[in-house]
């Protein structure tokens, strides 16, 4: 039998073995496009759907970013602009499947109003998109990049570090109120992937269906919690030399490692919040007001206390460079967030960005509870009222931004 | 957070509707239709000839004036050679018919009306899958004298039943509804009355649902003089239409005569000091009124037309569905007057239109 198995892969190399099957489907693939054994079933009329990606006010004139989100070209003929034919331009009057167009039309509108589109395609129908209120995109110079920068510093940055600064008064606190903490940023943590999670979903949902935005959030999720998992590997790997690495998935990373992690997860969730906000103040639907900043800064404030909690066990001090360093990590992705929001909105890459951010949480709780101990786990009298107060004050605090 | 369902709000309104798209059938019939219009066809008034003047010109041609730039406006040019009509030459396209007298010394005036499906360019590069007759939107304007006798032949070569329903005294098995002179598909049935009373009337299918017969094109001018005549005038035919292009039972395009801007890209000439006299009818589908007034000039309004004296002196004019009026006036100064709906949202839609009085 061996000798017979041994003759006829000799007979028959391996990697042809592996390269027929991708053969045949080519062929089956060139047979379809050559012969089109379907055709007869397709004389459906055609499904003409176009999403409007991003739109920008300048003075007297409208862009509309267009991307034929449907299976069949899509002729733009006319374009109404509140129910009125407008002159226009655009890239490309036929747009294919996928395909991106630049429309431009002369209109005076006015600051504060509702706008509504409607473009006529060669078969009479209409695709419709509507501006709530009508607002100067801002132009990417300068002076509007140090603004969104500002913002950025403002929710993210400021309130992260003022958090920080909880770490002397956690050394000095005991083991049932370290667990206490740990299961207040389990809480916390809890609340920001459901927020993540739900806000993804409303980015896949509006995301060109063509481009499958609950893919790209799920791809994202996963490959941050396979990516994190890796990570921490080869953070461990190098604190304690090869041999602890065997033993390192079942015992619990060192309070440093963990900080990192937390703050990681933290800084992509703020990276999806600066995106957030920095879309819906380019494209008008939030004014920046007083208020809203600083519920955007008093809610994040307890982010840095989520960072520093699994330092509180820590025997010795880290040094001062590894807070700045956590801090920036945490933080600084909302700057990013805001720009990316306010000049480059696109839903499909904010929906990836969301679903890393929700796979990156979700690994950060994992790691934590993994590393709490069994008396002062979220079991615990204390560890319970921690995860319950996170969630709650999140919420609460959450409420200042809403 | 709030602000990013907001945010996002916008992007979800933003796909288009996949409608389910009626089925186009094109060309297979207009070897008939083009038969109906050949022949010795009478044209009344010498309306034709400058019908056929215009005609000679072409048809997509941007005078430094028809340019509408300023006016706003839908952006490229209708092929009227497509579509097979001309709005401009349907504005003074009269058919006497084919005419005959019968035993009793009665003239005869015969027509025939191929249903064609078809479809039709409404606004550049906007396409609107039309029922028609003869292949054009309006219909053939029918002209006759009080008391001829009408013979229209109904050829249905389209896929749904079609009638010609006429406004004006007529027996009821003549009256073109469903059980009264419906030519299903293939088949025809031919309408035999006496044209009157003389005024500005119409004609339109009355198969059901009546909604789609009428809206998608099917309808046209009916027009019977008085037996002792009218002053010579410039005369005009304006149907006043709309097209949903997108079946959402909302009009995305109006116009005169079906093309939107077909007359302020390109304003109908008219000499100055020469008495103009437009017959205008209302079949606008969905909207319940539609008016029209000129610029810078009153009308004299005969009501229907029925009448030899004018019921009102005034500039604008509404008009329910199916409401017509035979209006009256002279510019006396060359330059460009523009004339439109004063139910403002249908000039920004298409229902704009001018004159250039030279």
């Amino acid at each position: 039998m061996a000798a017979s198995t041994a003759s006829r892969e000799t007979r028959f190399p391996q990697w042809l073995g592996w390269l027929l099957p991708v053969a045949a489907i080519a062929a089956l693939v060139a047979l379809f496009l050559v012969f089109d054994p379907i055709g007869s079933l397709r004389e459906v009329p055609p499904v003409e759907v176009v999403a409007v990606e991003r739109t920008v006010l300048s003075e007297d004139q409208i862009t509309l970013e267009l991307r034929n989100d449907g299976p069949d070209p899509v002729t733009i003929a006319q374009v109404l602009v509140n129910e009125a034919y407008s002159s226009y331009e655009i890239t490309d009057q036929t747009l294919g499947r996928l395909q991106t167009a630049t429309l431009r039309v002369q209109y005076p509108w006015e600051e504060g109003l509702p706008l509504g589109f409607a473009l006529i395609t060669s078969t009479g129908v209409t695709v419709e998109h509507e501006i709530e209120a009508a607002a100067l995109t801002p132009e990417t110079d300068g002076s509007t990049i140090a603004i969104y920068a500002l913002l950025g510093i403002y929710i993210g940055v400021i309130p992260v570090a003022i958090g920080l600064f909880w770490y002397p008064s956690l050394r000095r606190a005991s083991k049932r109120w370290i667990g206490f903490f740990l299961a207040f940023t389990v809480g916390l943590l809890g609340f920001l992937l459901v927020d993540t999670v739900a806000e993804g979903f409303e980015l896949a949902a509006a995301t060109p269906a063509a481009l499958d935005g609950l893919s790209l959030f799920a791809l994202g999720a996963v490959g941050a919690v396979v990516g994190l998992a890796a990570f921490e590997q080869f953070l461990e790997r190098r604190r304690h030399g090869s041999h602890s690495a065997k033993s390192g998935a079942a015992s619990a990373i060192s309070g440093l490692v963990l900080a990192y992690l937390i703050a990681t997860g933290i800084g992509l969730h703020n990276l999806g919040e600066g995106l957030a906000v920095g879309a819906s103040l380019a494209g008008g639907e939030i004014a920046l007001g007083t208020f809203l900043i600083l519920g955007f800064a008093i809610h994040n404030t307890t982010e840095g206390l989520a960072i520093v909690a699994p330092l509180g066990s820590e025997v010795k001090r880290p040094s001062l460079w590894h807070f700045v360093a956590l801090g920036a990590v945490a933080g600084a992705p909302t700057i990013l967030g805001a720009w990316a929001g306010g000049f480059a909105f696109a839903p499909a890459w904010a929906a990836l960005a969301f679903g890393v951010a929700a796979g990156a949480i979700a690994q950060v709780v994992w790691q934590i509870v993994r590393g709490m101990s069994r008396d002062h786990g979220l079991a615990s009298g204390l560890g319970a009222l921690g995860l319950m107060a996170g969630l709650v004050f999140m919420y609460i605090t959450g409420l200042l931004t809403a | 957070m709030g602000p990013i369902e907001r945010s996002f709000a916008r992007h979800r309104k933003s796909g288009g509707m996949d409608r389910r798209r009626f089925l186009r059938r094109l060309g297979a019939t207009s070897a008939l239709g083009g038969a109906a219009v050949l022949g010795g066809h009478e044209v009344l008034h010498g309306a034709g000839l400058l019908a056929h003047a215009q005609a000679q010109e072409q048809s997509g041609a941007q005078g430094g004036h028809g340019n509408n730039g300023h006016l706003g406006g839908t952006v490229g040019e209708v092929d009227n050679a497509r579509n097979g009509f001309d709005p401009h030459e349907i504005l003074t396209d009269f058919d006497g018919g084919e005419v005959s007298k019968d035993s009793s010394g009665r003239t005869v005036r015969e027509y025939e009306f191929v249903t064609i499906d078809k479809e039709i360019e409404v606004a550049p590069g906007v396409f609107f899958p039309a029922w028609t007759y003869n292949g054009r939107v309006p219909g053939p304007t029918i002209r006759a004298i009080e008391g001829d006798r009408l013979r229209v032949k109904l050829v249905n070569a389209s896929e749904h039943p079609h009638t010609i329903h006429f406004h004006g005294f007529h027996s009821a098995s003549v009256d073109g509804i469903p059980g009264a002179g419906e030519a299903l598909p293939g088949e025809s049935f031919t309408y035999d009355f006496i044209a009157e009373p003389f005024g500005t009337h119409l004609y339109h299918c009355h198969s059901l649902p009546l909604v789609q017969h009428i809206h998608r094109g099917l309808y046209g001018a009916f027009i019977v003089d008085p037996k002792q005549g009218r002053p010579d005038a410039h005369e005009m035919v304006m149907v006043m239409n709309g097209f949903d292009t997108n079946f959402d039972g909302g009009n995305e395009v109006y116009a005169l005569n079906t093309v939107a801007f077909a007359y302020s890209k390109k304003p109908i000439e008219i000499n100055a000091g020469e008495l103009q006299r437009a017959h205008v009818i209302n079949v606008t589908e969905f909207d319940p009124l539609n008016s029209i007034h000129i610029h810078a000039n009153f009308f004299n309004l005969y009501r229907t037309g029925t009448s030899l004296e004018p019921d009102e002196f005034t500039d604008t004019i509404s008009m329910g569905q199916a409401e017509r009026h035979m209006i009256e006036f002279t510019y006396d100064q060359p330059g460009n007057f523009i004339f439109h709906a004063h139910v403002t949202e249908f000039i920004d839609l298409g229902w704009l239109s001018a004159f250039e009085v030279v």
